[in-house]
């Protein structure tokens, strides 16, 4: 009984990603084994580096207790300040600098009205997403705009033996934050916060002062994962849905990742590779977007229950 | 504090209502029939009172779910399911009570979620909203079909003389009063939401809390179907706004995200600035996308102005 009991335990460890990962894998195998070569694979994952990028940032601002549901409206933004023409005489370097400036500006707005006013984090940073999205909509005037430089297209078809430019960037960016979470200091604190804030603030964590950071990283992320979306699409576009933000949270979740519990990269990381093969799962059983909505909603509701499930039990 | 300081600046105890959102809305009242010939205008009041009863309706839901220390995110997309749902080719018997069922279901899913399996609330009513999403663009992909005449008379028609809008209004506040300000569940909600130990004094935390959240969704069908009525057609999109507009009414009406405080008059007046922001910003021709900058920094504004104990969610 005791070992049954553990071994249940033990598996319940497990992020639900790994297992999902591993089931869609499969059911991709039976039904297109042809698919199951690395090049196919990794044009599949460059797909979703926007999306790993913010789940980065996702992950670190949902273990400390808070949301981030701007992750839209910052993409929106940059994506308007490259396509746009505005920025067209300047070279590479500035305009990126600048675009991780407008991430980390927004995230540190989120953050103070969040950590110091505390303000509901839902609320803050959905007013702050359509705020961004209605000045967007204003500034392009309903017209799409233009091209997007060459080199960043350029950049985005580069690969390294087979495996795409963004997803090693992206690999890269994991690696970078789960060793910072796992060394630094700051990476400490977030866990507390995580697993009990009350007692955090007792034990002398600046608990306000780690929110405003994971916010303010939040924020770059989603400016860097808004570098990767614009060379993606070359051109500029005013319609991203708002399914990135949803996503980011179902990755995030679905790697064993919520609210109050220690932030994690490795498995919200599977989480999104998971949303890599579910798409292409959907696509090729000729699931609608309707249906990918339904199941994405599943998915997150599922993977919340089966963690409620798990906090009720310990 | 002063006597002036004190009508002004502190919010009641239990309403958590502010003077100010009042000062406000009446400012905005008298600065725009000012600014605008057609304002007070018999039609623009109609305008008014059609485009304020389906926010008000979803309002009385979202407080009564706020109130218990939770939030409901999927409330647009039951109005939008609603809609596509009374727009499918069959008769009025038939669709109405199909459309309030789903709303129940809707709702008693969002709440086995939070109280049964105790999903953080916005993580429930998020996936249960890509679901009901999903299912409205699955019902009615676009804009499009016809609502019975039954409901279109149901909301654009008069009855002795008061034109329905009006009557909808009403009957929505006065609904929302009983519930909220009238009954033994309202005062079990203020007492949820108010502390931990209401489990306690004997009252059943769980099954309110459900209760809570199917009324949410059944006062989004409700406006689902005033919708539907007055557009004539289904709409997979249309409630799109709602989830925000309902927290930012509620929110500006002094109603805490805590929980536990609030009161349906503030909601009211909430929902009423909203209504006359947007109509003011229609009537002087101010660009659809500014006025989502406005919502979205009102909301802000609001927000910043109310501390909470807890940081985070």
């Amino acid at each position: 009984m005791t070992s049954r009991s553990s071994l249940f335990r033990a598996a319940l460890r497990i992020p639900p990603s790994c297992i999902v990962f591993v089931v869609l894998l499969v059911t991709l195998w039976v039904l297109r084994p042809n698919m199951m070569n690395p090049a196919i694979l990794g044009t599949f994952a460059r797909q979703v580096v926007p999306l790993g990028i913010v789940v980065l940032g996702q992950l670190l601002v949902i273990s400390s207790r808070s949301i981030d549901l701007s992750a839209g409206g910052i993409i929106l933004l940059v994506n308007y300040l490259i396509s746009s023409g505005l920025l067209y005489s300047w070279p590479l370097l500035p305009i990126v600098l600048l675009c991780l400036g407008v991430g980390l500006a927004v995230g540190l707005v989120n953050g103070l009205l969040v950590g110091k006013r505390r303000a509901s984090a839902v609320i803050v940073t959905l007013a702050i997403n359509i705020v961004l999205i209605g000045l967007v909509e204003y500034l392009a005037n309903g017209k799409p705009p233009g091209d997007v430089p060459a080199e960043f297209h350029a950049l985005y078809n580069l690969r390294f033996w087979t495996i795409p430019a963004p997803v090693m960037f992206w690999i890269a960016l994991a690696g970078i934050m789960s060793a910072f979470l796992g060394v630094s200091v700051f990476g400490r604190f977030v866990w507390s916060i995580g697993s009990n804030p009350t007692s955090a603030h007792f034990s002398g964590v600046p608990v306000e002062r780690t929110v405003v950071i994971a916010h303010v990283i939040s924020g770059l992320m989603s400016a860097v994962a808004a570098l990767v979306q614009t060379s993606s699409i070359a051109v500029g576009s005013v319609r991203f849905g708002p399914e990135l933000v949803m996503n980011s949270i179902a990755a995030t979740i679905l790697g064993g990742v919520v609210f109050g519990r220690p932030a994690e990269v490795w498995g919200p990381f599977v989480g999104v590779l998971c949303f890599a093969l579910l798409f292409v799962v959907m696509t090729t059983m000729g699931v609608q977007e309707p249906g990918k909505l339904i199941v994405q909603g599943l998915i997150i509701l599922l993977a919340a229950i089966f963690y409620g499930l798990r906090s009720k039990s310990n | 504090m002063s006597k002036v300081g004190q009508i002004f600046f502190r919010a009641n105890s239990r309403h958590g209502l502010w003077t100010i959102p009042l000062l406000v809305a009446i400012c905005c009242c008298a600065g725009l029939a000012a600014a605008t010939a057609d304002f007070v205008s018999r039609q623009n009041v109609l305008n008014l009172f059609a485009q304020a009863a389906p926010l008000i309706l979803v309002s009385i839901g979202q407080m009564i779910v706020i109130l218990v220390k939770g939030l409901d995110l999927s409330v647009g997309s039951v109005v939008s399911l609603t809609t596509g749902i009374l727009s499918l080719n069959a008769p009025v018997y038939v669709t109405v009570p199909a459309a309030m069922l789903m709303a129940a279901v809707v709702g008693l899913l969002n709440g086995v979620a939070v109280t049964r399996f105790r999903v953080h609330p916005i993580i429930a009513t998020l996936s249960i909203m890509g679901i009901t999403q999903g299912a409205a663009m699955f019902v009615r992909p676009s804009a499009g079909g016809t609502v019975a005449s039954e409901i279109v008379a149901l909301v654009s028609g008069q009855l002795f003389g008061i034109y329905m809008p009006v009557i909808w209004t009403i009957v929505a506040i006065l609904f929302g009063w009983k519930i909220v300000h009238a009954s033994r569940f309202g005062l079990h909600l203020f007492a949820i939401g108010g502390g931990e130990t209401a489990g306690t004094f004997g009252i059943a935390e769980r099954r309110n809390v459900l209760a809570a959240y199917v009324l949410s969704s059944c006062f989004a069908a409700a406006a689902g179907i005033f919708l539907a009525g007055r557009i004539a057609s289904g709409d997979p999109n249309i409630g799109t706004q709602y989830a925000v507009d309902s927290i930012t009414a509620v929110a500006l009406g002094g109603t805490q995200l805590a929980g536990g405080i609030g009161s349906l008059h503030g909601t009211l007046i909430g929902c009423g600035l909203l209504s006359l922001i947007a109509n003011g910003m229609n009537l002087l021709n101010v660009s659809a996308f500014i006025q989502t900058v406005v919502k979205g920094a009102i909301l802000l504004l609001v927000i910043a102005l109310q501390p909470r104990k807890n940081i985070g969610l």
